[in-house]
């Protein structure tokens, strides 16, 4: 049979075989589909999807021929995609010619037109959505003026592997919710709105006398603390007795660094909560921030720290004999120090052995203060109750401008008439209860904080101008998750949001803010599934080093607390390159291979690339011996499409075929007994995944699916479990022991016992559907760079379309879709000017209104 | 209600004598609501445990018919009819008239979503992997919809990892409706303070004002997001009816709270609960939450409840390791799951153990002619049968209601040809509390033969 890779290399190889000759068209309509499709289906398709059987829940015998009556769209919709990809008949059944297959799907294709420019631009998918946690967490940051945290008292949303939760399925609101979202507007307002006066300003000082030390030896000048190796290790804490309810905290810090030669830095992350217990692991804090000190000890400086004390867990107080103590904070030094080779010492990275050759920090002393009152009210106050004499002449005209600029900014756009007075009613109400108009006013903006205008993404059927401020919306929802600046508002009252010079400029203006750090992290998150890379158990005798674990007491064997670790990082690594690839303009395909990668030194080391220090993320150029590059490469995807103990070659496949192919693939059925554990087993019984894979084929209702899903996880077999390169296993039947503290010493003692028993090289070479045999790693990008290329294109440009849409596509947007294809294609796909088509098109921006 | 003046002031009572000690005159105060014309509560819960339980069978999950029968098997008993209890099962064996099992129920809407995730639908039996994506209402809620006016809490919701969690990773059993999961309670002092002091420090002459004031700016927040919905397009109107819906649902909840101010707040005294005790400490966690269950039926604040006892994939949570604290088992309680006896068995039994120090509890309590139990039908059970892939045949175990109609003491196989739906089982159950329908979920009738 001809070989045939994929849609587009079938297509044009039928048109270079039929070498000019129009394939026989069909004639439209249900004429062509009696005469026709029904028999193409009768001879190629009916045995297993007809009244017989209907593999795949597709039965074709029921099908509606009428295309443009848009009945069975969904269904045929499939089929045609089936049909340009090849994938069916299966590779093993008899094939209609190509010239068959290619009629059949100009006759689909051309129905589905017809029926797409009757149905006109009227979309029956809703697309009001409340906003996601995420949404409402950056918007409130941008409407206050200051981030608090509220999303943890909001129930969580839902999230679906490879499934974008930004769509109006997914986004819903009960009563509980509501209950949550009236909590979190209160406290936004009561940190927001002061109350009238001056502060009553809270201070803590401490000095740290010569000689007291934390770890490691007696600082000269101040208390040395040594590398963080968990609560109480590594740290130093001072407790805070008194603080105000509200208000914006500032920390000032003077401190250096001990730096032993090889060290050009000390990073010293300050965070604050309850008392964090090695023991009970029950301490909850909150991160203020990282500086990375690089002045030695006669240049001690002075560190500034600031945030929000209502986002500080407090300790609520122990009960004791005397009854229950007053409540605490403590803030906590840490020397978070990571080479990534912490771990490769005798019992961890934290026995003193080591230790005392770490960079230190040297801290002298420590301010704390809050309310930070250097202007008082602060400006998030007084942009809010802003300064005007109709306060005093007119209180009722004061509170109706309150309401209506503070709407304008919640709802992002003016507010009807009638909007603002049903809340000035409300304010009436509420000032007959409080004394104050802070008190009043605090209860009425929260109203504004739970009204559908505020929590609901919503698009209006009147008006030119509401379309203006929609527009401005989905751009900085798309590209920032939160509401739109002044500048986008400006744009949108002056009506200039359809100009799409102006929408470029603003495309790259909004990617260029930091904010759009929290679009990329999103997105890439729930695009690729990279909230599975932590719920993989990573077996600790196989890879002890792998984990911060602590090595003593009663946590033994449990991971260190609070501290990042290489797994961390790997997330950052993912999402910092994507976000590299957008700030480079580069093309999308660089996720399949690039020639950098993006690390720090723990990553470095990790992967073994060499000369890369600090903890600060950053792209490294690849040389072939990294075997690095792209993201398949990326330890959070091999991860989390691992079992913890061996690579998951199915995993694998489903992953690479989803989140970069863009395929639909089943999960197993209910009835079929995992692969997970017996794959784990091998790790520790050294029984190839391959022979149990073979075995797995041997059902036939196995073997369906798994024919086309297997070769595509295999040429990803030589990455382990951990994501490292290891092309050496141990021989079949051989048992792996795992680390001992006694005999092996040191990581290196426990390397060297593996490399001594793995002495089989790993086979990772399969025969793709419809395709040639790939042998690893290298192979495989270069067979997607080389037959998928279009369909990759394709893909990232849907999950972008759809994820900036929020709303699943459909057949109705395939034309529109496709035009976008061949426009990025023509330009390489490169990343940004693919956002920027996106916020250009008629399907993101929605048809002016006439 | 005026109280009575031989009415037990509760308060006075409790701070003057031990809870433990209190309990049977406490049961005098619950007579004295039925002589004062209140009818005696018929109460519900459903509770979960995850990763299914241990029970040898085959790969679909079905029992394997000349399978002998295990000591550390999780069916208590190897052949359907009166119960026998083995190792697993024991601390059932004092409950005998009391506890059911069910074998070979299931629900056929759990099927698609694969080992881990059916836990979604157990509460629910919606149909996620087909015309319910996004889940549907739970046994409780429609329960609480129907008679959750009756009491101040229309119900309670319990969960020990707290939250709602994710598609296919539940943190809750209870559904409002679809996708909208209710969050459960994990912190049993916020349990204890939602539950017994609602009203934070202030008078009920301040509740009421506030409920007053309350219910006349939700009706200009009705009025505002009707004006919104009238500019939409009809999709989208349709869509936004979630947001009247539950605007109209937070009326109704101001209009019965400020009923119930009218009520005495019961009086349960805190210091005889452990509600700061670390979630660390297994048994003790687990069985506090039990107990506060326990004081919300017994003071009739609430008649239907869930509890996640473990919901599935807990990694971030100390649920985790509780295979570790409890028994020493070297790994996670995930895990545990997938092994054989003896490590699966005593996990069982340790939840079994738990399980029925909440039944003896309700069984231990007078109340009318009989006791808690009689008038409390407890659903206890997981969505798989044991660590594999499967989602059929869940480990189903019944206990109370008796007073409710419910005949115990038996091992029910409904493993056959004929299929039927553990929904069936959720009729019967919202029957015997009088929630009068005759259909849930995928049910195709009632479960006649628990009342034979």
């Amino acid at each position: 049979m001809n070989y045939v890779g994929t849609s587009r290399v079938l297509i044009s190889a039928i048109l270079v075989a039929s070498g000019g000759a129009a394939p026989a068209a069909i004639p439209a309509g249900g004429e062509g589909f009696t005469t026709r499709v029904a028999p193409f289906f009768k001879d190629n398709c009916i045995k297993c999807h007809g009244p017989e059987k209907s593999k795949g829940k597709m039965a074709l015998h029921t099908l509606d021929g009428d295309l443009a009556a848009g009945r069975d769209l969904e269904r045929w919709e499939k089929i045609l995609k089936e049909l340009k990809s090849g994938e069916m008949p299966p590779e093993d059944e008899k094939q209609p010619t190509d010239s068959e297959r290619n009629a059949l799907i100009g006759w689909i294709e051309s129905g589905m037109r017809q029926f797409a420019s009757k149905a006109g631009p009227a979309n029956p998918t809703p697309t009001a959505r409340r906003l996601t946690n995420f949404e409402y967490q950056n918007t409130m940051r941008d409407l206050l003026g200051f981030e608090l945290k509220l999303i943890s008292s909001l129930p969580e949303d839902p999230v679906k592997p490879y499934h974008f939760n930004n769509t109006a399925e997914f986004m819903l609101i009960g009563p509980e919710q509501m209950d949550r979202y009236l909590e979190c507007a209160r406290r936004a307002m009561a940190s927001v709105i002061v109350d009238p006066g001056d502060p009553k300003v809270h201070r803590t000082a401490q000095t740290f006398p010569a000689g007291k030390k934390a770890q490691g030896n007696g600082g000269e000048r101040g208390v040395e603390i040594g590398v963080y190796a968990g609560p109480g290790q590594g740290e130093q804490s001072i407790a805070l007795k008194d603080w105000p309810k509200t208000g914006e905290f500032k920390i000032r810090l003077k401190a250096s660094a001990i730096l032993p030669p090889a060290a050009m830095e000390v990073p010293l992350r300050l965070v604050m909560g309850t008392l964090l217990r090695s023991d009970a692991g029950s301490g909850v804090y909150e991160p203020v921030g990282t500086v990375h000190l690089r002045n030695d000890p006669a240049q001690a400086r002075e560190f500034e720290f600031r945030g929000r004390i209502e986002n500080i867990p407090v300790e609520p107080g122990a009960i004791t004999t005397k009854g229950r103590q007053p409540p605490r904070i403590f803030i906590y030094l840490q020397n978070i120090f990571d080479n990534g080779e912490l771990n490769d010492h005798r019992k961890s990275a934290f026995d003193a052995s080591w230790s005392s050759e770490a960079p230190r920090v040297l801290l002298e002393s420590l301010e704390f203060e809050a309310p930070v009152a250097d202007v008082w009210p602060p400006e998030h106050h007084t942009r809010i109750l802003f300064d005007s004499p109709l306060r005093k002449s007119n209180p009722e005209a004061y509170a109706r401008e309150v309401i209506t600029r503070f709407a304008t900014r919640a709802f992002r756009r003016t507010p009807k008439s009638d909007e603002v007075e049903r809340l000035v009613q409300i304010h009436r109400i509420f000032a007959k209860d409080f004394d104050t108009l802070e008190g009043a006013m605090r209860e009425t903006l929260a109203m504004v904080l739970i009204s559908p205008q505020f929590l609901y993404h919503t698009v209006a059927q009147d008006g030119v101008a509401s379309r203006q401020y929609e527009l401005a919306s989905k751009l900085s929802y798309f590209l920032w998750g939160s509401m739109p600046d002044d500048e986008l508002m400006t744009l949108a009252a002056q009506g200039r949001l359809d100009d799409p010079a102006v929408i470029a400029a603003q495309v790259r203006r909004l990617l260029a803010d930091k904010r759009s750090g929290d679009f990329v992290n999103n997105f890439t998150t729930q695009w690729l599934s990279l909230s599975k890379m932590k719920t993989v158990s990573i077996n600790r005798d196989l890879f002890p080093r792998f984990l911060y674990l602590v090595h003593v007491g009663e946590r033994h064997g449990t991971e260190v607390l609070f501290r990042s670790t290489i797994r961390d990082y790997m997330h950052d690594e993912t999402v910092g390159f994507v976000a590299e690839l957008i700030k480079r303009n580069s093309s999308v395909l660089n996720i399949v291979d690039s020639d950098f990668a993006f690390l720090n030194q723990p990553l470095a080391a990790h992967y073994g690339v060499p000369g890369v220090q600090g903890l600060e993320l950053r792209p490294v150029p690849v040389k072939p011996e990294h075997h690095l590059g792209g993201l398949l490469t990326q330890g959070s995807v091999l991860i989390g499409n691992s079992t913890g103990s061996a690579p998951h070659p199915i995993y694998r496949a489903v992953w690479l075929r989803e989140a970069i192919l863009g395929e639909d693939v089943k999960p197993p059925p209910a009835e079929v007994p995992a692969l997970s554990d017996s794959a784990g087993d091998a790790a520790a019984k050294a029984i190839t995944i391959k022979d149990l894979l073979r075995q797995h084929r041997k059902q036939e209702s196995c073997n369906v699916c798994h024919a086309s899903l297997d070769p595509w996880g295999i040429p990803f077999e030589k990455y382990n479990a951990t994501g490292k390169f290891q092309p050496m296993v141990p021989k079949a039947g051989a048992r792996v022991r795992g680390y001992n503290e006694k005999t092996d010493k040191d990581l290196a003692g426990y390397a060297a016992y593996l490399k001594a028993i793995n002495t089989v090289e790993v086979h990772a070479d399969a025969r793709v559907p419809r395709g040639p045999t790939i042998d690893g790693m290298e192979q495989l990008k270069a067979f997607l760079l080389k037959e998928r290329k279009d369909d990759i294109g394709e893909n990232v440009l849907r999950r972008l379309l759809s994820y900036s849409m929020g709303r699943g596509l459909t057949y109705r947007d395939s034309f529109q879709v496709e035009q976008l294809c061949s426009q990025t294609k023509k330009n390489d796909y490169r990343f940004q000017d693919m956002i920027i088509a996106i916020c250009q098109s008629e399907v993101f921006r929605g048809r002016p209104k006439p | 209600m005026k109280q009575k003046s031989w009415h037990l002031n509760r308060r006075e009572f409790l701070r003057g004598s031990g809870m433990a000690l209190a309990l049977p005159f406490l049961e005098s105060m619950g007579l004295a609501k039925a002589v004062a014309g209140k009818e005696l509560p018929k109460r519900m819960v459903v509770s979960y445990f995850a990763y299914g339980a241990y029970m040898p069978d085959s790969k679909d999950g079905m029992p394997i018919a000349d399978n002998p029968h295990h000591d550390w098997n999780w069916w208590p008993c190897k052949d359907a009819g009166p119960l026998t209890f083995n190792k697993s099962a024991a601390p059932f064996e004092p409950l005998k008239e009391y506890v059911s099992y069910l074998r070979g129920l299931d629900h056929a809407g759990g099927y698609g979503l694969g080992g881990h995730s059916s836990g979604d639908v157990f509460g629910t039996g919606a149909n996620m992997s087909g015309d319910e994506k996004t889940n549907n209402i739970s046994i409780d809620q429609l329960a609480a919809k129907i008679n959750g006016h009756r009491t101040r809490y229309p119900s309670l919701v319990l969960g020990t990892e707290g939250g709602t969690g994710s598609y296919g990773f539940s943190k809750t059993l209870s559904h409002y409706g679809p996708g909208r999961p209710i969050p459960s309670m994990q912190n049993p002092q916020e349990i204890f303070n939602r539950m017994f002091q609602p009203y934070a420090g202030s008078s009920v002459e301040q509740v009421r004002a506030r409920l007053k004031r309350d219910a006349s700016v939700l009706d200009l927040m009705l009025e505002q997001s009707k004006s919104l919905n009238n500019r939409l397009g009809k999709a989208d109107q349709e869509k936004m009816g979630e947001y009247l819906d539950t605007v109209r649902a937070i009326e109704k909840r101001v209009e019965s709270t400020s009923q119930w101010t009218h009520e005495p707040l019961p009086n349960v005294d805190a210091t005889k609960l452990n509600l700061e005790v670390p979630y660390k400490a297994a048994q003790e966690y687990i069985r506090c939450m039990y107990d506060l269950l326990y004081f919300a039926f017994q003071t009739d604040s609430t008649r239907y409840a869930t509890l996640m006892l473990e919901s599935e994939q807990s990694q971030s949570n100390e649920m985790w390791n509780y295979a570790t604290y409890v028994l020493g088992y070297k790994g996670a309680t995930h895990d545990i799951a997938h092994k054989r006896p003896i490590e699966s068995g005593h996990w069982d039994n340790w939840r079994a153990q738990q399980h029925a120090y909440f039944l003896q509890r309700l069984r231990d309590t007078k109340e009318g002619e009989g006791n808690m139990l009689d008038r409390t039908v407890v659903l206890w059970g997981s969505a798989h049968p044991h660590g594999s892939h499967s989602t059929k045949n869940y480990p189903i175990h019944l206990a109370g209601g008796n007073t409710l109609g419910f005949k115990h003491g038996k091992l029910h196989g409904f493993e056959g040809a004929k299929k039927v739906p553990l929904a069936n089982l959720y009729v019967s159950m919202l029957n015997a509390v009088d929630v009068p329908t005759e259909k849930f979920a995928d049910s195709t009738g009632a479960m006649t033969n628990m009342f034979a």
